[in-house]
């Protein structure tokens, strides 16, 4: 129950972020028992690198404090959507920070709007726009993979949020995103596989005042075909762009400094005086050796409102037309 | 000023982004008011009373060259859609390296623009006096087209601003007027800040033309209960992409402007006189006695910018209960007084936008941050934010310091010519990281 707002203690059920160095952050439940393999409930113990961590003693502990592990320490943070993306359990492939920070604000989300996704695949994104939309916004979340959509409903209520999500399991490609939903959706998002069979659908469902649409997708094939699909469609200010984040490694680095005067003069003997060493010290930022290189292209669009939606597009279709 | 979002119509008073080709332009709209776009001088009234999102033709204005007019359209002819180009080249062969190739000069086309103005008519006139225009590949013509009908384009629309539009805006005007702050920047201060519409978020900021008060602003939300105090370095804050976001009465009332010295002076040296009340939010009845004292000279004295804000603080002064003269706070002392209250309850978030070298800002800040919660510090160079991570990784009280920077690139995507733009830029730097709680 521990995203919704700002927590200041631990409480019972409480998932809780970990924290152990910058590269070793976990997702713990504060709960004394866990079900076992077996089907049996157990003492809730997490291992980490520096030992054992019994889940229940964390219950009533405040938010940010240490806590003591048999073979060092670690801190606990209550979660935040980027702490969750970073630790959750992957169920699919998901969306990061980068790109889901483009997406909150390109779509114009804030308190109040209505946001449809497909979809809902781990529910990385999923937290972020609950976040964006809430407290009286509605994220509407379909997916056409029964368990995943069941196990992401389950973890919006594990997680205090249900008020703020539907989790719908469907086929968006078929048949859209339902009636209920026509005229209601202040944006849409895609990830999915076919984006440009979705797309059409979305027209019922944005505001007859217009709406925004983002569509994430790995290849290039796809943003072809969904950015054709937005053109005939009458969407305009179609923009892809991709987003990637480098983190650096803050560093001291100390260089020896080579003394090549001496050469230039006679073998004297304060050559082979023992100096000191002299270096250069200097601080820099090293990127990692290796980095994602590519994640998704995002494709963004308006889609005006009815008055405005025929001369948009005829306007398109001259871009058709020239390219065809 | 009540929430104005809903509405669709387009009215006096209203900020406006014109947008024309990829050109966007800030505009508040004014009876009779002129608006400067490019070459063009353009009256506005035309599009008082219609709605968002009309396309507007601008057409001259009977007897003169400078002044346009507006008129609504249902449809628009553009010069790419409409031409019919016969010849085309296979390639660039023969097309000479510097010819004169143009026989149309600056003057004709002045004259073609003061009878109609029409970039289908200019472009193919264009066309016509071109040398060289049917030796050009098909590719090659029709970059020619687009170019030149961006450069005569004859239509606008109108748009009602957002972050997105105004972060968009500003910084391909010129970055410097957000201190580089690019919108990938802006996308990720505000997710890293965990900005919720709940609770009391800290920013201090020394000049991005009011973007980033006006996105955390509009990621706390309406009818909320969330805060902002936004303390600047200035007599007065830039206040530009605030007022233009038109935010109900409600909601810029929830965002606490201070001057960074005043309120940190008061917060050590007036302690007795915020600290009476301990509720960390003010009472609707408060902002109404709270009135316009705006006039005072003091240097760290807080003047608003812009008329719409003046406005504000002005309009409930008929109201105002007579307090004796002298015991009477002027408006800035009282906004530092209810920046202190919530300061000394602590905030939920913390985000510095520094021009200046970020370490005593910090420093500084920290102090006021709730436990457990995270911070966000944007510069445009990485020096500073180095020294800031030592700096930090010298207290013991805080974690998971991040610094970044990010890689963005836009394509332009079209059948058989998708490719990455040609023109790209260079964000910021960010530093996060989290303050234990003890
Ligand atoms: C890559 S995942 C989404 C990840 C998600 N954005 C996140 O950040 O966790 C794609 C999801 O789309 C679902 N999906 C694919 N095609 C679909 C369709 N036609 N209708 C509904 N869901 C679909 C898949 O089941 C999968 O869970």
């Amino acid at each position: 129950m521990s995203f919704d707002g700002y927590k200041n203690v631990i409480k019972e059920g409480d998932t809780v972020i970990l924290y152990l160095t910058i590269t070793q952050v976990y997702c713990i439940k504060a709960e004394p028992k866990t079900v076992n393999k077996k089907g049996n409930f157990i003492e809730n113990v997490f291992q980490t690198p520096y030992g054992a961590l019994k889940c229940a003693d964390l219950i009533g502990k405040h938010y940010g404090s240490k806590i003591t592990l048999s073979k060092g320490w670690g801190y606990v943070l209550q979660p935040t959507p980027e702490l969750w993306t970073i630790t959750l359990p992957h169920r699919t492939q998901i969306i990061y920070t980068p790109d889901i920070s483009m997406i909150i604000l390109q779509l114009e989300l804030c308190p109040g709007s209505i946001v449809i996704e497909s979809g809902t695949g781990s529910g990385s994104l999923s937290h972020a726009l609950i976040r964006a939309v809430k407290p009286h916004g509605h994220l509407y979340t379909f997916d056409f993979h029964e368990i995943r959509a069941e196990t992401a409903r389950d973890e919006f209520e594990d997680h205090g949020l249900t008020s703020y999500v539907t989790v719908n399991n469907k086929d968006v490609c078929e048949s859209g995103f339902g009636d209920d939903l026509n005229n209601k959706a202040d944006a849409v998002f895609l990830d999915l596989p076919h984006p440009w069979l979705v797309i059409p659908h979305t027209i019922k469902s944005i505001k007859d005042t217009g709406g925004r649409l983002c569509s994430f997708s790995p290849c290039i094939e796809q943003v072809q075909k969904s950015c054709l699909m937005l053109l005939k469609l009458g969407f305009q200010e179609i923009q892809t762009v991709e987003v990637l984040q480098t983190q650096y490694a803050v560093q001291q680095r100390s260089l020896p400094l080579l003394n090549l005067e001496f050469l230039k003069n006679e073998k004297d003997g304060s050559e082979c005086e023992k100096k000191e060493r002299e270096t250069f010290k200097t601080i820099t930022s090293i990127p990692p050796a290796s980095l994602p290189g590519h994640t998704g292209y995002l494709t963004f669009a308006t889609l005006p409102p009815i008055w405005a939606r025929n001369l948009q597009i005829s306007l398109n279709q001259n871009d058709i037309n020239n390219v065809e | 000023m009540e929430n104005k979002k809903p509405d669709t119509t387009i009215n006096v008073g209203d900020y406006l982004v014109v947008q024309r080709q990829g050109y966007t332009k800030l505009h508040k709209l004014k009876n009779h008011g002129n608006l400067i776009l490019g070459s063009f001088t353009v009256e506005m009234d035309n599009i008082i009373g219609e709605k968002y999102f009309d396309t507007f033709q601008m057409k001259n204005m009977p007897g003169s060259r400078r002044f346009y007019i507006l008129e609504k359209v249902d449809e628009v002819n553009t010069a790419t859609g409409s031409l019919n180009i016969e010849q085309s080249g296979a390639d660039n062969r023969n097309i000479p390296n510097n010819a004169e190739s143009q026989g149309l000069t600056k003057e004709d086309i002045d004259k073609l623009k003061g009878e109609e103005l029409s970039s289908n008519n200019i472009v193919e006139q264009l066309i016509n006096n071109s040398k060289t225009f049917s030796m050009k590949t098909e590719y090659s013509q029709e970059k020619y087209i687009k170019k030149k009908e961006k450069k005569y384009f004859e239509y606008i629309q109108i748009r009602r601003p957002s972050i997105r539009l105004l972060s968009q805006m500003f910084y391909r005007q010129d970055p410097t007027k957000t201190m580089g702050i690019r919108i990938d920047d802006l996308s990720q201060i505000l997710t890293y800040a965990n900005i919720h519409p709940e609770g009391n978020h800290l920013l201090y900021d020394s000049g991005t033309s009011g973007l980033m008060p006006a996105a955390i602003m509009n990621a706390i939300g309406s009818n909320t209960t969330g805060s902002l105090i936004h303390m600047h370095p200035g007599n007065e804050c830039q206040k530009n992409a605030f007022v233009a976001m038109q935010f109900p009465q409600e909601q810029s009332d929830r965002c606490v402007n201070v001057n960074l010295y005043s309120v940190l002076r008061c917060f050590y040296q007036s302690k007795e006189t915020f600290s009476f009340k301990n509720d960390s939010l003010e009472k609707p009845s408060d902002i109404a006695t709270k009135t316009s004292e705006t006039e005072g000279s003091e240097s760290e004295n807080r003047v608003m910018e812009t008329s719409a804000v003046s406005e504000d603080t002005a309009e409930p002064s008929a109201k105002k209960p007579r307090i004796e003269e002298n015991s009477q706070k002027r408006q800035w002392q009282l906004d530092n007084e209810k920046a202190c209250r919530i300061l000394k309850n602590k905030v939920d978030c913390l985000i510095i936008t520094a021009k200046e070298h970020p370490v005593n800002i910090v420093k500084e800040l920290l102090q006021f941050l709730s436990g457990g919660r995270s911070f966000v510090v944007f510069s445009l160079l990485k020096e500073p934010l180095q020294d800031l991570y030592f700096y930090l990784k010298s207290r013991v009280d805080i974690i998971y310091i991040r610094l970044s920077t990010n890689f963005m690139r836009n394509y332009q995507v079209l059948p058989d010519r998708t490719h990455p733009e040609v023109n790209m830029n260079t964000g910021g730097y960010i530093l996060t990281g989290f303050k234990l709680a003890y």
